[in-house]
């Protein structure tokens, strides 16, 4: 049964393809990257165990043979057991350094210090409140629950709320930064193809959290620069 | 061969020591809670709010009214009435002189102007070191009846076991009182 | 709904008060006409472990039918996109699921383990009660009365609505007014109360009541767990009743530790998991426990790795208090912090999975026997195991950018909990009834149970997994066709009604078994350990003389040696049983004394608190020791 569980979820795997996994900017792609690799390694570690246990449960399953008898005792064996320490210690290494090394690359685009932004980096600032998202660009044009991004070019994110705790989610496109009252987060990517994409509110915000969405339209630079200038 | 009494004075007092933990890790976190928030941003300064001069007699008071619970225990060791009569009697007066200096120095803040939502310095310090107070407070019910309990005929080594969990809970609200004067007061005193 | 003298009320809420009071008065004559009532009363004046464990199992059912229903609603709701099922949109729905978390946490699942450690653990020493008979009582009591508050709250259209982890500042009273999260609060900080005694109870008893020879390293399994637990309990509920009453401060009396421009809401986020992230452990210990101790015994054979069985439990407590920040990746806490935390988060699967491989390896080359205890366990090994890799990705910082608060989490932590503790919790169930009630429960119903729950739980989670991946924000009471997450929900449904349909097998079972089947022996599973070798169900003192222990599973050698286990001369007080009201005096007082702190009437609160020291007063009075203190004195 669990078997048929699986199978069908590899069909769904397949079948959609789904938000985090269609990756559409930098940081999107080194998070998507670093999943496929953790659940290859996961996945490793599922089969052990179940060829383990279907094998031990058909062979050692009692039968009308075995009704009665008594197992004999045994010893631990010393070198099983150090086995299944050290292996998964291994597996765990290599996770963690690629977890550590894109947790230190993303942590510091995200809250790296803003006076320092070096390069060609557009700065949106970012307002959340009960239930709607504000978005500033640095010309002071001001768009409600739409953001319009050019492709390309590296964008950071500064958010702060207004009342109680939100997270900004653009699947597609980034993780999600938590949305703070009184302080600030950061968050960068660089959009590498236009489209629309869904955000949405991922903290639990109160009575419409759930209508808390906006959209994402990464469109041509001057497209882009056209709608800026538009009043 | 012990006495069936001394087994279940013992599975107590590893019960009590248990709870003492639980309150530990309660005020422990009271204490952290206070370190985070103070010295508050805006709002009462600690070193504006504090008097030396309270936070001394208080300590005199609580500190040495664990030397005299000390003459009880002796007393309860060789079964001198007297001895336990006037170890509890003196750890009563201390403590509640403790008690009334204690509500005094809250009152006087809170008539100055320093009240519990003033800042979160304020409000971490009334809720430590109100706790604290609270289990001074208990602690001096918890004498009256106890010593209730001593004019009554009860069983010597019933009496001796909840003699003896009141003495631990007393020295424990004592260490917790030290922890206060050095976390909470002597940072923004000295 | 209008009703008339009231007002508006939900729908919902008008159809529950009708239920329950029908429901009630449909009970009270069935009690009357069968006289249960002295039944009834000798219940709530007990002091025995088996009897307390009876009622906590049964008060968690109950609650577990609530949390249950609770889930049904949130699944009809989510079946199709841009549904509007009944009125459980936007903020009812908050109400919904908030209750289902704590309902589910901290009513069924807390109790359900406890209700086992209460049967299970004096017996599996040897001891004749727990250390402390009365505080057990008050224990329980403490649950009941929190578990009342906290669920009343929904009969006065006052559910909490900030989510089980109610964080700030949604949950102070800026954002929530109403009384409805000091409903939280209390239900939460009395019924934590009585877990913190009852921890208190289980280690004096571990360490002190064990019977003569039963060194620590000859305890069962599930002993050890709940040694483990227990003290797990003792130093993470404080940090949780600290917490909230600073947010009792924050909703009722005006400061600001979690919000505003002085207080800090990711303050309440890290004393929250450094309670909550020890608490998921203090849920899958005992589970951990049973199984081992139901899969060694329906193999024949020792448990394997004994030693490192133990190592494994202490040292996942141990990491358990390192990790609570891996809640927290997103809230921007920086590198250093972030990487810390996702590496000892990883490290905790290396115990677990020793765990794991020791089961295995306790089955191989035994002789298994797939009874429904067994069946609970079998099913939980790779369903954990699914549960456990989730968490390992979860663990890895950056991806769970991603991941955070998706449904994912959802699933990943139903895996867990679901996966562990209430498989577990059902395991240990099978497994003991004998010893709480003298009768077996039906094997062929218990295997329709499992393999509907089994089926219907992972038809329900596995979809979830891709629902999450596919950008469904958890707490959410709707989506659009066009996130098609349509057909993963659906499944979703449809799998939850499975497992609720499941449950009804064990209604039937229960009934079946106690209208048709006869007790049984005292070792009806042909058991290893002490709690076998006394009656089903055991009387209120049943070792006497106590048993001498010479090795780990002392009875199943004894048996196999065909003699019976040697009794031992060394005897040492049994704890003292008493018959009384009082906990449940207490539990009156504290519901009083509660209920005018949700609603701030002074009054109440006044009366409640004076009547609440008060009985300290009464206790000391009424010391039920005095008795056997002047026997000895006389003597």
């Amino acid at each position: 049964m669990r078997k048929i569980v699986m199978v069908l979820g590899i069909i769904f795997l397949s079948g959609c393809q789904m938000r985090v996994l269609d990756p559409k900017s930098d940081t999107a792609e080194t998070l998507t990257d670093l999943i496929y690799l953790s659940f290859g390694l996961m996945m490793l570690v599922l089969i052990v165990v179940f060829i383990l246990f279907f094998r031990f449960l058909s062979k050692f399953r009692e039968t009308p043979e075995t009704r009665g008898t008594i197992p004999a005792n045994e010893k631990e064996s010393k070198w099983l057991e150090i086995t299944w320490t050290v292996l998964p210690f291994i597996l765990l290494a290599i996770l963690a350094v690629p977890t550590v090394k894109a947790t230190y690359e993303l942590t510091a685009k995200v809250s790296g210090n803003v006076e320092e932004t070096q390069g060609d980096v557009m700065v949106v600032n970012v307002e959340a409140q009960q239930y709607n998202w504000k978005f500033v660009y640095e010309n002071g044009k001001e768009s409600f629950d739409e953001l319009i991004l050019p492709v390309d070019q590296e964008v950071q994110f500064r958010l702060t709320s207004n009342d109680v705790i939100h997270s900004f989610w653009v699947p597609n496109l980034s993780g999600k930064i938590d949305v703070l009252p009184g302080e600030e987060t950061r968050l960068s990517f660089k959009p590498g193809e236009t489209g629309v994409y869904q955000g949405k509110c991922a903290e639990f915000c109160g009575a419409k959290h759930t209508l808390m969405r906006f959209e994402t339209k990464v469109v041509e630079q001057s497209a882009f620069d056209d709608w800026l200038k538009k009043e | 061969m012990k006495e069936n009494t001394a087994y279940l004075f013992e599975d107590k007092r590893l019960g009590f020591f248990l709870y003492l933990v639980v309150e530990a890790i309660m005020f422990a976190t009271l204490f952290a809670t206070y370190i985070i928030y103070t010295p508050a941003s805006r709002g009462a300064d600690p070193s504006e709010v504090y008097e030396l001069r309270t936070v001394v007699l208080t300590s005199i008071f609580l500190l040495s009214s664990s030397g005299t619970l000390l003459i009880a225990e002796r007393g309860l060791k060789n079964w001198s009435r007297m001895k336990i009569w006037i170890g509890l009697g003196a750890t009563f007066l201390l403590g509640g002189a403790f008690m009334v200096l204690e509500v005094h120095e809250f009152y006087k803040y809170w008539s100055e102007g320093y009240t519990l939502s003033m800042n979160n310095f304020l409000s971490s310090f009334y809720v430590l070191v109100g706790l604290h107070a609270s289990h001074v407070a208990f602690g001096l019910a918890w004498m009256i009846l106890l010593m209730f309990q001593f004019t009554k005929q009860l069983p010597r080594a019933l009496f001796i076991e909840k003699h003896k969990i009141f003495n631990y809970y007393w020295h424990f609200v004592d260490v917790i009182w030290v922890l206060i004067i050095c976390i909470v007061y002597a940072p923004y005193l000295f | 709904m209008n009703v008339p003298f009231i007002g508006e009320v939900p729908s919902d809420i008008v159809v529950s008060w009708i239920v329950t009071v029908l429901l009630g008065i449909f009970i009270m004559w069935w009690m009357t006409s069968r006289r249960k009532w002295p039944l009834v009363g000798e219940y709530v004046t007990t002091t025995d472990n088996r009897k307390i464990g009876t009622m906590y199992i049964l008060l968690a059912m109950v609650f577990f039918i609530r949390g249950g229903m609770d889930a049904m609603f949130i699944r009809t709701q989510l079946a199709v996109p841009e549904n509007e099922f009944w009125v459980f949109q936007s903020q009812k729905y908050n109400e919904v699921f908030t209750t289902h978390g704590t309902v589910m946490i901290f009513f069924v699942a807390m109790p359900l383990l406890i209700g086992l450690m209460n049967i299970a653990v004096p017996l599996q020493l040897g001891a004749n009660d727990l250390a402390f008979p009365y505080l057990n009582s008050i224990s329980f009591w403490l649950f009941v009365a929190g578990g009342v508050i906290f669920n009343m709250a929904f009969f006065f259209n006052a559910a909490p609505n900030a989510g089980w982890t109610s964080y700030a500042p949604l949950a102070t009273d800026t954002y929530t007014t109403g009384p409805n999260n000091n409903y939280y609060i209390f239900g939460l900080q009395i019924s934590g109360l009585g877990t913190i005694f009852t921890a208190i109870n289980m280690i004096v008893t571990i360490v002190r009541l064990r019977a003569p020879g039963m060194k620590m390293t000859r305890m069962p399994l599930f002993s050890w767990a709940t040694l483990i637990t227990s003290i797990l309990i003792l130093i993470a509920f404080p940090v949780l009743t600290i917490s909230l009453l600073l947010l009792t401060f924050d909703r009722l009396y005006g400061t600001s530790f979690f919000l505003g421009e002085y207080g800090n809401p990711v303050y309440w986020q890290h004393l929250f998991w450094i309670f909550g992230h020890p608490e998921v452990y203090i849920l899958i210990l005992p589970a951990f426990g049973i199984f081992s101790d139901i899969i060694s015994t329906f193999s024949k054979k020792r448990v394997y790795g004994y030693t490192s069985m133990v190592i494994a439990i202490c040292l996942i407590g141990l990491l358990g208090f390192m990790v609570w920040a891996h809640h927290m990746f997103t809230v921007g806490l920086g590198a250093l912090a972030n990487a810390i935390f996702a590496i000892t988060t990883m490290l905790i699967a290396v115990p677990t999975g020793i765990k794991i491989f020791n089961w295995l390896f306790t089955m191989r080359r035994g002789v298994v026997r797939i009874t429904t205890p067994m069946l609970f366990s079998l099913g939980f090994i790779p369903t954990f195991v699914i549960g456990g890799v989730t968490g390992v990705m979860l663990a890895v910082a950056a991806a769970d950018y991603q991941y955070h608060d998706s449904y994912f989490v959802v699933a990943h932590f139903h895996y867990t909990m679901i996966g562990g503790t209430i498989l577990g919790a059902f395991a240990g169930i099978y497994y003991w009834y004998p010893k709480m009630t003298g009768k077996m429960l039906d094997e062929k119903l218990g295997k329709w149970h499992f393999w509907l729950f089994i089926i219907g739980f992972h038809l329900t989670f596995m979809p979830q997994h891709f629902a999450g991946l596919n950008g469904m924000p958890r707490r959410v009471y709707t989506y659009t066709w066009e996130d098609g997450l349509f057909l993963l929900n659906f499944v979703s449904t449809i799998g939850a009604f499975l497992m609720g349909a499941s449950m009804l097998f064990v209604a039937w079972n229960l009934y079946k078994t106690h209208r048709y089947t006869d007790k049984v022996g005292p070792d009806p599973w042909d058991g290893r350990t002490l709690e076998w070798t006394v009656d089903s169900p055991p009387s209120e003192h049943p070792f006497h003389p106590i048993p001498k222990v010479d090795s780990i599973d002392a009875y199943w050698y004894s048996k196999l040696d065909k003699k019976p286990l040697p009794s031992s001369e060394e005897i040492r007080p049994s704890p003292i049983p008493v018959k009384t009201i009082q906990p449940l005096v207490l539990a009156g007082i504290l519901i009083f004394m509660s209920i005018g702190f949700i609603y701030q009437w002074v009054w109440m609160q006044v009366i409640g608190g004076s009547l609440a020291l008060g009985f300290f007063i009464l206790r000391s009075l009424t010391d039920e020791r005095e008795k056997t203190y002047r026997e000895e004195e006389e003597s």
